[in-house]
């Protein structure tokens, strides 16, 4: 191999945004969909808007694999817990998106039954307003939490038992 | 059997029970007493309303009627393509009437449904737990004292933080 090749194969970087630069291309994302947004998230995934080209196509209904949580709906009393649960099953680091009025913020249904914003009770990294949101919104709300992961810094974790 | 026939049946029969009967829309609906609310359903599904289409109840708080709360029987009659409102009223301070799970069992889901959110009691029903709110919910959210947003309900989750402290993110 010669001087030139070295150069043009070749690329420094950090470790952080090396790491970071494969997360963010790559977000596994949880759809929570409990009311007409997951109808409309559907429309984020179909051909028009397709989320893949944004690196965000592997959807697992499973937390335990998914970095990225996206509540699509109105969350009940009843669901809250169970939305908890599931926040809490995905590993770190992860981010939630909380997709539409309803789950922002109780939407229309002010009533005893409806949840008034999930960002009361779970940590929300990006909103997207709509009732429901175009998927152009949701994916701009991806292109908004990519952007946070760029910005993570790996100093910001510690392993269980370190401090 | 017509619906005229069957109506005059149970005015006869139950005289006592029989509270008023009157038309609206051009549909017939049976005031009742809560009491007799089997008997009477049970004459109506003898004589060929063999579908129980709609169970529901009604506070009657703001509207006036006979008493507190009316559970409403809404009956189909598939041979003769007949339908008739049952409404018995139950009293506020013991909310009790008879189960008609035996009749339909349409009446199972539909009754638990009313019990949850308007704490009636249904005696005889096999399983009468709520359906909808959760099981250690407190109150009956459609009586129309009941207030709209919930008294703590909607508050009473505990609050996850991040795990990671994420400060230079916002
Ligand atoms: S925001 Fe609108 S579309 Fe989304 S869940 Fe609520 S009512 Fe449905």
């Amino acid at each position: 191999m010669g001087k030139q090749d070295i150069k043009s194969n070749i690329l420094t970087t950090t470790v952080e945004s090396a790491i970071n630069w494969g997360r963010k291309n790559s977000l596994w994302p949880m759809p929570f969909g409990t009311a007409c947004c997951g109808i409309e998230f559907m429309a984020v995934l179909a051909s028009r808007t397709d989320m893949s080209r944004f690196g965000a196509e592997a959807i697992r209904f499973s937390p335990r694999q998914s970095d990225l949580l996206i509540v699509a709906g109105r969350i009940s009393i009843k669901m809250m817990p169970v939305l908890i649960r599931i926040y809490e099953q995905m590993p770190e680091p992860k981010w939630v998106i909380s997709m539409g009025a309803c789950a922002s913020s109780g939407g229309v249904f002010d009533t005893y039954s409806v949840i008034q914003g999930i960002d009361q009770f779970i940590p929300v990294d990006v909103y997207v307003p709509g009732c429901p949101p175009r998927p152009e919104g949701v994916v701009g709300s991806l292109l908004k939490i990519q952007d946070l992961v760029d910005k993570e810094k790996l100093f910001d974790y510690t392993f269980s038992g370190s401090k | 059997m017509s619906l005229e026939k069957t109506t005059s049946h149970v005015k006869e029969r139950f005289s006592e029970a029989v509270l008023d009967v009157t038309e609206f829309a051009g549909e017939q609906i049976v005031h009742i007493k809560s009491g007799s609310v089997f008997d009477v359903l049970k004459i109506f599904r003898d004589e060929g309303f063999n579908f129980l289409a709609n169970l529901t109840a009604v506070d009657n708080l703001t509207l006036g009627g006979f008493e507190r709360y009316s559970v409403v029987y809404h009956l189909l009659s598939h041979g003769s393509v007949e339908r008739v409102t049952v409404k018995a009223y139950v009293a506020e301070d013991d909310p009790i009437i008879p189960s008609v799970e035996n009749l339909w069992k349409t009446a199972d889901w539909q009754e638990r449904e009313v019990y949850d959110l308007f704490g009636i009691t249904f005696e005889g029903h096999p399983n009468l737990v709520r359906i909808m709110n959760p099981e250690d919910y407190k109150g009956h959210p459609l009586r129309k004292d009941y207030p709209r947003k919930g008294k703590t309900e909607r508050t009473d989750f505990p609050v996850v933080e991040r795990g990671i402290s994420k400060e230079n993110k916002t």
